[in-house]
């Protein structure tokens, strides 16, 4: 009755009177929680929530089980992300002006040197924390039951990682960039090694095409800065941004983060969840039905009890938001300390020795310092084989989601880990004390070095071992659990003999004061 | 009541991350430059002597200040610290507030040319440490000391007008690398010898070209130079080079290498003066291509560092001997297997009028009196006995089979000099040996060899070059 009899302009100021009302309605569409059930609509209706499950099991809660590695991986490409696009506004992709604008960016643009920081260091740090988020998904045995492939969308996401990384060391166009350039060009040639021995090179010399194609000429040049560019500003960001989408999308699909099939108890009430507070909705506490409980099909939600679940909000949140704000934390105190590195202009004339490719690939360059085809492309090709077959050779379904399957699986992974930390540390010295093949017979055909070399023994070493542990053991899982280990050891001391270990002319050095020059 | 373990890492992280927000915030508010800035508008207010200046000191606007220029392709950002550089009142103030010292400003207008065309440094700096491009900044021209500055006037000025009107440091320089015959090794503009390094561009060639391993005090180009003019082998432990430099006339010559730089300045900024160059007889050539290693010519050394002895030539014993022809084919040509450069055209670059006027002053002390004729023809000469003479008297010296080189006092005998000499010379040289070298008489007067004898080794030493 009241409503016919207000005018036009009454109507409009009240609407003007509601419009904080009105507004945070149409935006929170159900209001602030109170209940279980206005919770629930908060994820569903919330496009960036909706991801989320409307309840969380306490086991994905748990801080222990997935130390939060892939949400401070994500967060950390968020970051990259933002500050990217701050950078990306003073920056020109030009080999006249790079340089200056990234000089520029430290000097005078406001918090500019401090956003260039976080932009390199959670970019690299997100190397890290992919490969640890791998490590606790092999390590909870988590690649099984329908996330065989979701593993295989995580390995392409690490090789993502590696290259978008790459493409922004290139950027700045100082003498890292330049001979990084180089390096990775020739090992992009590095096929030519095989092509020249069997003499095809002139017919068919796909490791110069590639190259070419890299550099956009034969050297690094201007082509080559608007290609890595064109990578690292569209091309690598939409891919990652599509294999996270599907990534994420899959770990809903699959019923969300891994768990054991008996989560005690005990898992019940601790600390990082809040009890249920039972002020609305209408199902009896801890108890919500979907439509997924009611379905059939191999799906793990189904036929799974909703016990040891709580709403997602807000404990979901709360955990995401504090993973985040430690994460964005950690981020700029680091970057606060630590300055991005920035050399002198780039110049073709003064090789940098050691010339250095950045860190996460100098195990790779150390393997390459063997055989340019093996150490470049061969071995990293079949590492990452190995890798995406992990899921589809280890098909035992037992001890899901629980940290080392058993004592027997935490027993392998001490033991793999010291041998093959035994195994790298042995081939390095060997190599570093006698030489090899072309030390001791400097006419010996090329092929020999490609077939043998340290890099292929240990990758044999490798494989041997991990088989060895599946015969002793009688169990897929130990060998996954062996081989992940020691392709993890190897990556990281591999990688710290090429950092530390290695100096001018690529020779053994304890530490970098020894060097020769400077 | 929410979950303890996240809400307190939440609220651990947003005070850590709060925390560094604001003294990240702090530090970009309050760079370098504003303090010094602050110190100097303060200065100005103080002193300020009347309301005016006051007024004008007070309406000093605190921000980041750059010279670009574009013909230099520079941004110099300098006066963001030295903002009294201008400034006659700083004239006593400390650094960084002090004027600039001299009338250089005054015909050199900041705005025109900046501040690092000369003085070298990182222009777009903002911090000190950076912008003086100390050592690990990576920029390959740390700010130039004041005792080497003069090497940046050259740039646009030439050599005359510097030695009269405040550039005499450099243009004593220039001087000093025309007399101590460093062209007789390096080669400059196409003259000079090709024994030492080109060192055309040094004064630009970036840090990474040097081996600063030996280099005491910061790591830099210019201690690079100095120290290497000091001592070349305590920089660079392979080094021939043969300097011998009081400390004054290294700093002097460092400043002069500072000229070498390969960036030409544009056309609106030099100023050449005085085009003539200046006169340049035999004295002044022999001193730019031979004097670092013949010395004044009169004594002939053994030299550690070439590890064989370096002939005076212009000893009036060798000049008496030799005749301008056979000098010239030496100059020339040079002698192969020693250090002695060919100075053909082709080669080190000096024209024949050059090499007559050195000849000319080489031979300036040649005794009229020519050496009594030995008549080689005369004699009819067995090798067989010569070559025993040779082995008693002369392998001492000049090695087996005439093979000489390192370690030995005398020259090799098997060098195209020698082997296409007349054998007269040769014959006169054992004769009367040669003054002022270890080479002494063998004949009457000295070691009382007839000169039967003498022919004999002679044409023995003739046969060598057959001899493998």
């Amino acid at each position: 009755m009241s409503n016919s009899t207000q005018t036009g302009l009454g109507k409009y100021k009240e609407n003007l009177l509601s419009i904080k009302k009105s507004f945070l309605g149409s935006f929170l569409r159900s209001g602030m929680p109170t209940s279980d059930k206005s919770r629930t609509a908060v994820v569903v209706n919330n496009f960036f929530l909706h991801l989320h499950g409307a309840k969380t099991h306490t086991n994905t809660l748990k801080p222990s089980y997935t130390l939060g590695l892939g949400l401070i991986s994500f967060f950390l490409l968020v970051i990259a992300f933002i500050s990217g696009g701050f950078l990306m506004v003073y920056y020109s992709p030009s080999i006249g002006t790079a340089f200056n604008a990234v000089k520029d960016i430290n000097f005078v643009v406001i918090s500019g040197k401090l956003m260039r920081n976080i932009h390199k260091w959670s970019g690299e740090a997100m190397i890290i924390f992919v490969l640890l988020h791998m490590a606790r998904v092999v390590y909870t045995n988590s690649y099984k039951r329908g996330r065989e492939f979701n593993w295989v969308i995580g390995v392409v996401l690490l090789i993502l990682t590696f290259v978008l990384n790459l493409t922004g060391y290139m950027l700045p166009w100082d003498q890292l960039s330049y001979w990084a350039l180089v390096i990775v060009s020739n090992i992009a040639a590095a096929p030519k090694e095989l092509t020249d021995i069997f003499g095809i090179t002139q017919y068919f010399d796909i490791g110069g095409a590639t190259k070419e194609v890299l550099l956009g000429g034969t050297a690094p040049g201007q082509n080559s800065l608007t290609r890595v560019y064109l990578l690292h500003i569209i091309l690598l960001p939409l891919g990652i941004c599509t294999a996270l989408g599907v990534h994420f999308w899959r770990v809903r699909k699959d019923g969300g983060l891994s768990k054991p099939d008996i989560v005690g108890d005990r898992e019940t009430g601790v600390a990082f969840i809040s009890p249920p507070q039972k002020t609305g909705g209408i199902f009896p506490t801890h108890k919500t039905y979907g439509l997924m409980e009611l379905a059939r099909g191999r799906t793990p939600a189904v036929d799974n009890d909703v016990e040891n679940t709580v709403t997602s909000w807000p404990n979901l949140f709360v955990a995401e938001i504090a993973v985040f704000i430690f994460t964005l934390a950690g981020v700029i105190a680091y970057s606060y300390f630590i300055d991005a590195p920035l050399k002198e202009f780039a110049n073709a004339a003064i090789p940098e020795n050691p010339a250095k490719a950045p860190w996460y690939f100098l195990g790779l360059q150390e393997l390459v310092s063997y055989s340019a085809f093996m150490g470049g492309q061969g071995l990293p090709g079949l590492a990452i084989a190995g890798l995406l077959l992990i899921p589809y050779l280890d098909r035992e379904q037992e001890h899901f989601g629980i940290w080392f399957s058993n004592r027997q699986g935490r027993m392998v992974a001490i033991e793999s880990f010291i041998v093959g930390a035994a195994a790298v540390i042995g081939s390095l010295a060997f190599v570093i004390n006698f030489g090899w093949f072309r030390n001791w017979w400097p006419k010996i055909h090329q092929l020999w070095i490609i077939a043998i070399n340290p890099g292929n023994l240990l990758l044999g070493f490798v494989v041997a071992y991990s088989l060895f542990v599946i015969k002793r053991t009688g169990s897929t899982r130990m060998g996954a659990i062996s081989l992940f280990t020691m392709f993890l050891v190897c990556y990281v001391i591999l990688t710290y003999t090429g950092t530390v270990l290695r100096g001018p002319n690529w020779e053994f050095y304890w530490s970098a004061s020894q060097w020769p020059i400077h | 009541m929410q979950s303890r373990f996240y809400l307190s890492l939440l609220l651990i992280s947003s005070l850590v991350l709060i925390a560094f927000m604001g003294i990240a915030f702090n530090r970009e508010m309050n760079p370098e430059w504003k303090k010094y800035q602050t110190e100097y508008k303060d200065f100005l207010v103080k002193n300020a002597k009347d309301a005016s200046t006051r007024q004008r000191a007070e309406r000093i606007q605190i921000g980041m200040q750059q010279i670009y220029i574009k013909s230099l392709e520079r941004s110099d950002r300098c006066m963001s610290c030295h903002r009294g550089v201008e400034n006659p009142l700083m004239a006593e103030a400390e650094q960084p507030h002090r004027q600039h010292s001299g009338n250089y400003l005054e015909n050199h207008p900041i705005a025109k040319f900046g501040c690092t065309v000369c003085h070298r440094g990182q222009d777009r700096a903002t911090n000190m440490r950076e912008a003086h491009g100390e050592e690990h900044t990576h920029w390959d021209f740390p700010i130039i000391p004041s005792k080497y500055i003069q090497g940046s006037c050259a740039q646009c000025h030439d050599y005359e007008m510097l030695r009269q009107e405040g550039g005499e440091k450099v243009a004593r320089g220039e001087e000093l690398f025309r007399q101590k015959g460093c062209q007789g090794c390096h080669k400059i503009g196409g003259k000079g010898g090709d024994l030492g390094k080109d060192i055309a561009g040094i004064g630009s060639r970036p840090f990474a070209y040097f081996s600063m391993k030996h280099v005491v005090g910061d790591h830099n180009l210019y201690n690079w130079v100095k120290q290497h003019f000091d001592d070349p082998r305590a920089i660079v432990p392979e080094s021939e080079m043969r300097v011998f430099l009081t400390d004054e006339e290294a700093e002097l010559l460092t400043t002069y290498m500072m000229t070498f730089v390969t960036a030409e300045m544009p056309r609106n900024y030099t100023l050449i003066k005085n085009v003539i160059q200046p006169k340049i007889d035999g004295e002044s050539l022999y001193k730019m291509y031979c004097i670092a290693c013949h010395s004044d010519g009169r004594v002939s050394l053994y030299d550690e560092i070439f590890k064989r002895t370096i002939p005076a030539i212009r000893n009036p014993a060798f000049t008496r001997s030799i005749d301008d022809e056979h000098l010239r084919t030496i100059i020339k040509e040079g002698r192969k297997g020693t250090q002695m450069t060919a100075w053909k055209v082709s080669a080190a670059g000096l024209t024949d009028a050059d090499i007559n006027k050195i000849i000319m002053y080489i031979t300036m002390n040649r005794p009229e009196k020519k050496p009594e004729p030995f008549g080689f023809l005369k004699y009819k000469a067995d090798v067989r006995h010569g070559e025993e003479l040779y082995n008693i008297r002369c392998e001492f010296c000049h090695g087996a089979e005439g093979k000489g080189g390192e370690g030995f006092l005398g020259i090799n005998l098997r060098n195209p000099a020698v082997q296409k000499a007349d054998p007269e010379f040769l014959a006169i040289t054992v004769r009367d040996g040669r003054e002022g070298t270890p080479m002494v008489s063998f004949g009457m007067k000295g070691l009382k060899l007839d000169n039967q004898d003498i022919a004999d080794m002679v044409a023995y030493v003739k046969t060598l070059s057959q001899k493998k």
